[in-house]
């Protein structure tokens, strides 16, 4: 399991990249943007995106509708991990595909129950 | 003024011609003339410095952006900014606190350790009767469930430190939105200082089309506005009624 991790911010990269290592999740690469996330998830090969939203270059709604709208990659569970927390921001990322969504600061068991369910739901279909 | 300058030659001429042929009334009558398009060269300059000053005064009304970045702006970054002092305060605390946590938790592994070694020392030198030996070996079967404990606990601790570190990153999205505020105000006290020195060359943009989707960063009072979600609880709830 290959995981993208996406934020602007070095420290939240690596605050995640060190609690999906905690869950068993040891395959990570980084991008600070939807910009440089693209060639990366185009490249092939990443199974899970967690994106931040707010991003200078390309945002992380963006990056999420780039992908839904890629044929290779629609399929990708993303996660979007945010301090963006105003409806119609939620209601647009649930719209335009996202797999779960997690507000900062948040929770190692946040993180870790929003992981989960989006497995469970892909290993169901 | 072209005019006014050829009345005024007209008049200087008449006057001279009147003063050598000893005209007195003559003399008097070009003076008029000569006054008066004077003065009506200054009632032209006054009335041009009155409509400057007018539309200067305009202008610096229209700029509602100014008005707008210190009544709204203004007070707005002041609380963005108190929230990067509460922000990074909790997480110093938090951090500290964990720490503190976690010290004891260290020292006692290494307490119990020392004993340990000790008496372990004491038996392989066969120093040790039966009864202390049962005694050691109760104390090396309570220890290590202990050091099965404290290194969850450690960690768990650990993990808590890291995530409290999370605040750089909401810190810094305030902190980019207070820096380009401060970027704004400048380049309106720049197109102030051209209004007060001479005409403005461009009206600033009063109405800016509003994105409801627009990153903001964090919410700075999240529970005074109703549009906004205040935690993971909401945001399950939200997505759930949408059928998500």
């Amino acid at each position: 399991m290959k995981i993208l991790i996406v934020d602007d911010f070095s420290t939240m990269r690596r605050i995640i990249k060190n609690l999906l290592r905690d869950l068993g999740f040891n395959n990570t690469v980084e991008a600070d943007d939807g910009l440089t996330a693209l060639p990366i998830l185009q490249a092939g090969g990443i199974d899970f995106l967690v994106t931040d939203w707010n991003m200078p270059g390309m945002q992380g709604i963006d990056l999420l509708k780039a992908v839904r709208a890629d044929e290779k990659l629609a399929t990708t569970p993303v996660l979007m991990v945010t301090a963006e927390t105003k409806r119609e921001q939620i209601i647009t990322a649930a719209q335009a595909g996202v797999n779960g969504y997690v507000v900062k600061p948040f929770t190692a068991a946040t993180l870790k129950e929003k992981i989960d369910k989006i497995f469970e739901r892909i290993d169901a279909q | 003024m072209d005019i006014n300058k050829a009345v005024q030659l007209d008049a200087a001429r008449a006057l001279i011609t009147a003063l050598e042929a000893d005209d007195d009334q003559q003399a008097q009558q070009q003076l008029v003339i000569l006054t008066q398009s004077k003065e009506s060269e200054l009632f032209h300059e006054v009335g041009k410095l009155t409509r400057e000053l007018h539309e200067a005064m305009s202008n610096f009304n229209v700029d509602s952006r100014l008005v707008d970045l210190t009544t709204n702006d203004m007070p707005n970054t002041r609380e963005r900014l108190n929230y990067v002092i509460t922000t990074t305060e909790d997480a110093a605390h938090k951090t500290l606190e964990f720490i503190d946590n976690t010290l004891p938790l260290a020292s006692e592994l290494k307490q119990t350790a020392d004993n340990i070694e000790q008496s372990w020392h004491r038996f392989r030198m066969k120093e040790m009767n039966a009864d202390e030996f049962r005694s050691m070996s109760k104390e090396i079967e309570a220890y290590l469930p202990e050091v099965k404990q404290h290194s969850d606990q450690i960690h768990a601790n650990l993990s808590e430190m890291m995530l409290a570190q999370g605040f750089q990153d909401l810190t810094g999205q305030v902190i980019r939105q207070v820096i380009s505020l401060v970027e704004e105000v400048e380049d309106n006290l720049v197109r102030l200082v051209k209004i007060a020195g001479t005409h403005v060359e461009d009206k600033p943009k009063n109405d800016k089309p509003v994105d409801p989707i627009k990153a903001e960063g964090p919410q700075i009072n999240a529970s005074d506005n109703p549009n906004v979600v205040n935690d993971q609880d909401e945001v399950d709830d939200l997505l759930s009624s949408l059928g998500f």
